[in-house]
């Protein structure tokens, strides 16, 4: 376990440190996020104070569910979307084949060598937003809720690095997976706005298919006391299990591509 | 000795799918998509002494990387039974990743933007190498791959000649008791292939570590490899020393006797005349037990012989010969 802690430790500082060889770019892209999103933000802030609600949603909740959404994903990401979409280069460059002969776990040199910093201007502008809306929000904040709101926002995390994980396996057999990051950003535009507005093939997708309601829309629903459809009130326990057995999932599917791992050639 | 590497019958195939020609053929493979089974390996058997420097050789398309992969523990067995250092590589991939070094000719494994010695540091860790070993070891290494001057560049910066050396001395910081190379010379000049080659050999010699290495590069097998495999069509087609191969494939060497004066036709039954220039005449000796002496007593004291140069078959022809001759040969070697 030590020698786990440690390892992890020397792989982010040497990720660290080849980020900090282009310092430029680095801040560039932090604050490039940071504008990207609140750009975003803003849109949907002028659609709500033009309109009052959205689907019964008001500014506040909404922005508790955005900041939730984006610490989650960017929580989740940090620690695997740079690395898995990456992942059908190394396996056609054959680089898939030098991490493989380490006496390493695969899946952790491969997190935590690319444990991405550059998720740091999300998480600023998350954090900014969440504080807020929690001022905001018609909650009465206890221990339970607090802990709850916490242990969603690492479920969530673990959905995103679930999924994540899935799609950049799918490579090492496929070769090519890049693609089915689209269907992953697409459901994570949805995981935006309240299930509720959605007709119900769409609710369908986000709490079954591609479960990127447990990320936000769905966490926050229990959090300010709104229905959940299909879940009712097994949404909260729903909410704090989606992470654990998508990691599970994430992991046997891992194995299974591991094992049936062709390289590209050679 | 027992074995270091035991591989019995063991066969990889891979199931690729079937590209069929053509627009309507790529639409046609979107909705019936058919497999093809590629054997890349065919029932290989050998072992490997520890100690031992095996030159894998063969064709592009042989099965060298894929052998390599699965000694590795990347990729697994579709058949038989393969064990390094007394396991099933795959199944204990890290244990096995722990006791071996790899090199990847064409794959760095170094950070790219960061200077040699911080991947060295890495390694440290991966490795578990404690702090005094490795410290020796970064020492010897880099004393003897000459890599002072360049340990705290960033690997960016390096040629491929300093690179490949770096990559070498990282695979050997942990003191691998298997060295496996996947073309270490591929596109290294003269002077780098030379470097490397030596201290390839240094190593096995001095510190008896295992070298396997596959290679298109024939002067690397006889520099290094006293022991050559060759595959062709992912089947094994020799197992053995390179002498051996010579002797296996009929003796090539040639006898070139330099006369004062031309002595006119000479005709020997140890050696075959195959040009004759005068006073300068080439012979073909067919057989591996003929030597010079058999060859200048039946000449005799008659003829002012001024030189004598006898000439080895270069690795190259011997292995063209080979590969031309090989449905006869499959069947008479291991």
């Amino acid at each position: 376990m030590l020698r786990t802690v440690i390892l992890m430790r020397e792989l982010v500082r040497m990720y660290i440190r080849t980020k900090v060889e282009y310092p430029g770019a680095m801040v560039l892209g932090w604050v490039s996020q940071f504008v990207s999103y609140g750009a975003v933000y803003t849109a949907i802030a002028l659609i709500i104070a033009r309109f009052g609600m959205l689907g019964g949603w008001t500014w506040s909740d909404m922005a508790m569910l955005l900041s939730v959404h984006l610490l989650t994903y960017s929580v989740g990401a940090s620690f695997s979307f740079t690395q898995f979409r990456e992942m059908e280069d190394l396996v056609r460059q054959g680089t898939m084949d030098a991490i493989l002969v380490k006496p390493i776990g695969t899946w952790l040199y491969m997190v935590f060598s690319g444990f991405n910093i550059g998720y740091a201007g999300h998480v600023v502008l998350a954090v900014g937003l969440m504080a807020w809306a929690i001022t905001q929000v018609d909650v009465a904040w206890s221990l339970p809720t607090v802990l709850f709101l916490v242990a969603t926002l690492v479920s969530g995390a673990m959905v995103v690095c679930a999924l994540m994980t899935m799609i950049g396996a799918t490579a090492l057999v496929w070769v090519r997976s890049r693609h089915l990051y689209s269907i992953f950003f697409g459901f994570w535009e949805l995981a935006r706005y309240p299930i509720t507005i959605f007709p119900l093939p769409i609710q369908v997708l986000l709490l079954a298919v591609v479960p990127m309601g447990f990320i936000s829309t769905v966490p926050v629903a229990v959090l300010l006391g709104k229905p959940v459809p299909l879940l009712g009130d097994f949404a909260g326990l729903a909410c704090l299990l989606a992470g654990p057995v998508m990691a599970g999932l994430a992991m046997l599917h891992w194995r299974w591509c591991l094992r049936n791992y062709q390289g590209a050639g050679g | 000795m027992s074995a270091i590497i035991e591989v019995s019958g063991v066969a990889k195939t891979f199931r690729q799918p079937k590209r069929l020609p053509g627009m309507g053929g790529a639409l046609r493979s979107l909705f019936s998509r058919q497999f093809t089974e590629v054997r890349a390996v065919q029932d290989v058997s050998f072992t490997i002494a520890p100690g031992e420097a095996v030159g894998y050789l063969g064709p592009n398309g042989a099965g060298k990387s894929t052998m390599i992969k699965m000694m590795t523990g990347i990729l697994v067995p579709s058949a038989g039974t393969l064990s390094v250092l007394g396991r099933e590589p795959h199944a204990h991939r890290m244990t096995n990743a722990a006791e071996i070094g790899v090199v990847f000719g064409q794959r760095s494994q170094l950070w790219w933007d960061l200077p040699v010695r911080d991947s060295f540091d890495l390694h440290r860790h991966i490795y578990e190498v404690p702090e005094a070993r490795f410290a020796e070891n970064l020492a010897f290494l880099t004393s003897m791959l000459g890599m002072a001057d360049y340990l705290d560049r960033p690997v960016r910066q390096l040629s491929l000649g300093q690179r490949m050396r770096a990559e070498i001395a990282m695979a050997l910081l942990h003191d691998p008791k298997i060295l496996f190379l996947d073309e270490p010379t591929i596109g290294l000049d003269v002077v780098a292939k030379d470097a490397v080659r030596k201290f390839l050999a240094r190593i096995n010699r001095e510190r008896g570590t295992t070298i396997i290495l596959t290679t298109h590069d024939l002067q690397d097998i006889e520099e290094i490899c006293p022991r050559l495999i060759m595959v062709d069509d992912g089947k094994l087609l020799f197992d053995g020393e390179l002498p051996r191969l010579r002797s296996a494939l009929g003796s090539r060497r040639r006898l070139r006797l330099e006369f004062g004066t031309d002595p006119g036709p000479i005709n020997l039954t140890t050696a075959r005349l195959v040009t004759d220039d005068g006073a300068a005449k080439h012979f073909l000796l067919d057989s591996e037990d003929t030597s010079i002496l058999d060859v200048l007593t039946e000449l005799g004291n008659g003829y002012d012989l001024k030189d004598v140069t006898l000439e080895e078959p270069a690795i190259e022809e011997v292995i063209r010969t080979f590969y031309q001759s090989k449905p006869q040969l499959a069947a008479t070697t291991p």
